[in-house]
């Protein structure tokens, strides 16, 4: 393969939707309605999705050729800055993960384009009076631009401005009806809360920036691992927080940023109400991509965080996936119930991150990106039948007049839910990708002490010369069922090994060899939550198309229209055969160079044959949630199998619990008792403050000074400054006036004096030299004499 | 009895105190202008006779008397001119009455 292809490949992709938002902003008005939406499809998403496909087959033939490590190692770098003495790098990622999200992305985003369109023809296209239908696509477009970017971002910082960049389309997004109050507020609310995770973000970038020197992903990690080894650099210092030492500061900072953008508790608050945006929106980015992003940055950066770091992102996401299922229970809208059971699989996601889980959580990240959009798609088709009802004790009954929606919807239900056969390999993309992070967890929480269990195989991965020749048939372990049966054929490639322990796999042992147990609570709570997700998706669903209609209005008007059911179909045919056989071998093979630390290598790795951890985990797991889907789905429809008779009377049953969890634990109103109240104090204060001192201490000023220039211009100006200047004047004149005195203009008067004059000097010089001029006159008598 | 240097130098006086007489009464600026010539031939006649009488060796007097005449017809001529520009504009040689540089 030509050098550099895939590469070019990737740019093209990234800046063809970054042309296509400024055509669209110069001459979308031109184009007018549809055409401006088909241009958004095929120049927004079109062309990189056809390059993204070319990259991944590119790719899939590069590892089959056993070529993929040289292309990584060989990717373009160039310098785009230098700050201080720190080389600002551009260039492009090119590995297995970059090319999975840059597929998943581009392939999930240019059907949610195609769906747009037909969502636009729909819906008012007006905004504040004028018609914008061109702005949407120029936005998508930018979306679609800031988000590949930041997928092939080989350097921290331009992971940054690409991170900030989608963040803002998400803001322009949501506000699209900027007129409407609620969807105001919500930008609002989203952009402001991303700010606080940013914040963090920047906090860790500096640290790396400073600390480590780099700020390329692969040189950070290195020297990170140099410094862990060597306990220099970052790990010389003796700064601490909370109890973390700076590294581990770093990593949280670093993780901060994820917690905004991903939603995770306590900064998820922004997620629900971003649902205020039009649907296409909420399944691109509020479900699929950007929320994703933050899953993403922690797996790049997963080589920078200690294990105290990690054990924060457990916590965060165990809590996260916790109380944002609960929920998500009680719900009635269907927007809303979708948007926090992202919440959900997103703490899950990064609750398998923290345990060191790193395949699995990616591995769910692109399953759970398939099956949501579709999912969200699902419900902007029904909201738009409904005549915009988003109520679901409104809806029911569905199916009969949008079977296409209710079984792609199903689909969806059943893939989050982790459906599948246990102790087969049949199931769909959340059977595997959940319970893998299950097992990982288990093996943390329960078995990590007997760390003999994980010593030979972590060790075995972090130097992998003595291993690698002998090395079996490489077997992979996700998922509740007997893992011999899908060892399949992906055989571990010897270089990859290699190429972590270059990239300081050594250093990273050190780094890891502390890492605590987690703690077992967290495993039940994501074990418990294994169990409520089926429960709150199927009661969705059930709610929706099953029963009897509840509302005649609704259901009379309720219809589905191609343009939008075909997306769906597309999606959920993705969701069903695409994502395992395709995307968890791409993600393993990235998670050698990717994680590079040993702590993934002996929880998820090909190393099962030498670790019986993991074993245990999946005999468990067999049993402890191989049938939560069952359970799950059985539950919901017994509820409400009959309406909604059931879940009233369930209501008031657990009336505070109900009302607690309806109110989303009153997070919302301590956010709003803390902050904006506190803001508004603390404004009051300051307003106070203003008015009695500060005003006060200037009006004093002011007035002194004003007595002080009063003082200053009646005494000593007209005093002393024009009583020199006047009196000057006036002594002149006044000698002026005697000067003028003999001046007389009579020439006799000026003949007199000058004869005066004269004959007074002449007078005096006679006397003063009278002996002289004796003796002159005797002089002159002598020689008259003569 | 001889005539000596005394007699010029009287006759000299005579002449300056004249002319400086002239100058001070006369109001017509041709009298006040013969009043200069007299005061001017009174100190060349002094010129002549001091270097006829203390130095008959040297020219010095007899020069600075030939000086003056050509300067005092210089000044003849300027103020001549003057006393023409002065009757111009004011129809009069009255020097009384061209007082318009008075203090």
């Amino acid at each position: 393969m030509a050098e550099h292809t895939l590469e070019i490949a990737l740019a093209v992709g990234v800046l063809t939707p970054l042309f296509s938002f400024w055509a669209l902003v110069f001459f979308g008005p031109k184009l007018g309605k549809p055409a401006a939406g088909w241009f958004g499809v095929v120049f927004g998403m079109g062309v990189p999705l056809a390059c993204a496909t070319y990259v991944l087959f590119g790719w899939l033939g590069a590892m089959e050729a056993g070529e993929s490590a040289a292309l990584t190692a060989n990717a373009w770098r160039g310098t785009w800055a230098v700050l201080g003495d720190v080389p600002i790098t551009i260039g492009v990622k090119l590995d297995s993960l970059t090319v999975a999200m840059y597929f998943m992305v581009t392939f999930i985003a240019f059907w949610i384009f195609f769906f747009s369109v037909g969502y636009m023809q729909g819906h008012s296209d007006e905004v504040a009076g004028q018609r914008k239908y061109w702005r949407f696509f120029a936005y998508l477009s930018l979306f679609g631009f800031s988000m590949l970017g930041l997928v092939v971002s080989s350097n921290l910082v331009f992971l940054f401005i690409f991170w900030e960049l989608v963040g803002l389309c998400s803001y322009l997004l949501i506000g699209f009806y900027f007129d409407k109050p609620v969807p105001q507020h919500a930008q609002m609310k989203a952009f402001i809360t991303n700010r606080v995770g940013d914040f963090g973000f920047l906090i860790g970038l500096m640290l790396v920036y400073f600390h480590l020197g780099t700020t390329d992903l692969d040189e950070a990690a290195a020297v990170f691992a140099q410094q862990a080894a060597a306990g220099t650099g970052i790990f010389a210092s003796h700064f601490t927080m909370f109890g973390w030492s700076l590294a581990t500061i770093m990593g949280v900072g670093l993780f901060c940023g994820a917690m905004g953008k991903s939603a995770q508790f306590p900064l998820h608050v922004w997620l629900p109400d971003a649902m205020a945006g039009p649907t296409p929106v909420s399944a691109l980015i509020h479900a699929a991509t950007m929320v994703a992003a933050g899953v993403y940055l922690v797996a790049r950066v997963f080589r920078l965080m200690t294990p105290d770091a990690l054990m924060f992102v457990s916590l965060i996401g165990c809590l996260t996936l916790t109380l944002m299922a609960l929920i998500a229970v009680v719900q009635t809208d269907i927007k809303k119930c979708l948007a926090y059971s992202t919440l959900s699989q997103l703490g899950y996601m990064i609750f398998g991150l923290g345990s060191g889980a790193w395949i699995a959580a990616l591995f769910h990240l692109i399953t759970h990106a398939f099956f949501k959009a579709m999912m969200f798609l699902g419900s902007g088709q029904v909201i738009e039948g409904c005549h915009h009802e988003q109520d679901m004790r409104k809806m029911g009954g569905l199916w009969k007049k949008m079977p296409v929606t209710c079984i792609t919807f199903l689909v969806g239900v059943l893939a989050i839910a982790g459906t599948g056969i246990p102790g087969t390999q049949i199931g769909l993309g959340g059977f595997f990708s959940k319970d893998e992070i299950l097992a990982v967890s288990y093996a943390r929480a329960f078995e990590w002490d007997d760390a003999s269990k994980f010593e030979e195989s972590g060790h075995g991965e972090g130097h992998g010369g003595e291993h690698a020749d002998v090395s079996p048939p490489t077997k992979r372990v996700m998922l509740a069922s007997d893992p011999v049966q899908h060892g399949d054929d992906h055989a571990q490639p010897t270089h990859a090994v290699l190429e972590a322990e270059s990239h300081g796999a050594v250093g990273a042992a050190s780094i890891f060899a502390y890492t605590p147990k987690l703690p077992k609570w967290m495993f039940y709570l994501a074990l418990f939550t294994a169990y409520i997700t089926p429960f709150y998706m199927m009661r969705a669903w059930w709610l929706t198309f099953m029963g009897k209609p509840r509302d005649d209005h609704v259901y009379e008007h309720a219809h589905e229209s191609p343009m939008m059911y075909i997306p769906l179909a597309v999606l959920a045919v993705g969701t069903v055969f695409a994502s395992y056989s395709l995307f968890r071998p791409l993600i393993a093979d990235a998670s050698i160079v990717g994680s590079a630390a040993p702590l993934v290598m002996a929880m998820a790795g090909d190393s099962h044959s030498h670790a019986p951890a993991i074993h245990v985990a999946h005999d468990f797991l067999k049993v402890g949630v191989g049938g939560a889907f069952l359970v799950g789905f059985l539950l919901a429809i017994a509820i409400y199998r009959n309406g909604l008779g059931l879940g009233e009377k369930l209501k008031r049953a657990f009336g505070p619990i109900h009302t607690l969890l309806d109110n989303k634990y009153y997070i919302d109103e301590l956010y709003d008792l803390v902050f904006v109240k506190g803001f508004v104090l603390i404004a009051n204060i300051a307003r106070f403050v203003d008015t009695w001192i500060v005003d006060l201490l200037v009006n004093l000023f002011a007035a002194a000074a004003e007595r002080f220039a009063a003082f200053c211009g009646l005494i000593l100006d007209t005093h002393g400054v024009d009583g020199i200047v006047n009196g000057v004047a006036k002594s002149s004149r006044d000698f002026g006036h005697v000067v003028r005195l003999p001046q007389t203009g009579r020439v006799r008067h000026y003949v007199l004096a000058a004869t005066g004059v004269a004959t007074i000097v002449f007078l005096c010089v006679l006397w003063a030299s009278r002996e002289a001029s004796d003796v002159a006159l005797a002089a002159v008598s002598a020689s008259l004499g003569n | 009895m001889t005539i000596g240097l005394t007699h010029y130098l009287v006759v000299a006086a005579v002449m300056f105190v004249t002319g400086l007489f002239t100058m001070m009464t006369k109001r017509n600026a041709i009298g006040i202008l013969i009043g200069v010539e007299l005061v001017l031939n009174a100190a060349t006649v002094n010129f002549v006779a001091f270097d006829r009488y203390l130095g008959p060796d040297r020219l010095d007097g007899q020069i600075t008397a030939i000086f003056v005449i050509v300067l005092a017809a210089a000044e003849a001529a300027l103020a001549v001119g003057i006393c023409i520009n002065v009757y111009k504009n004011l129809s009069t040689v009255d020097v009384d009455r061209a007082n318009s540089l008075r203090g």
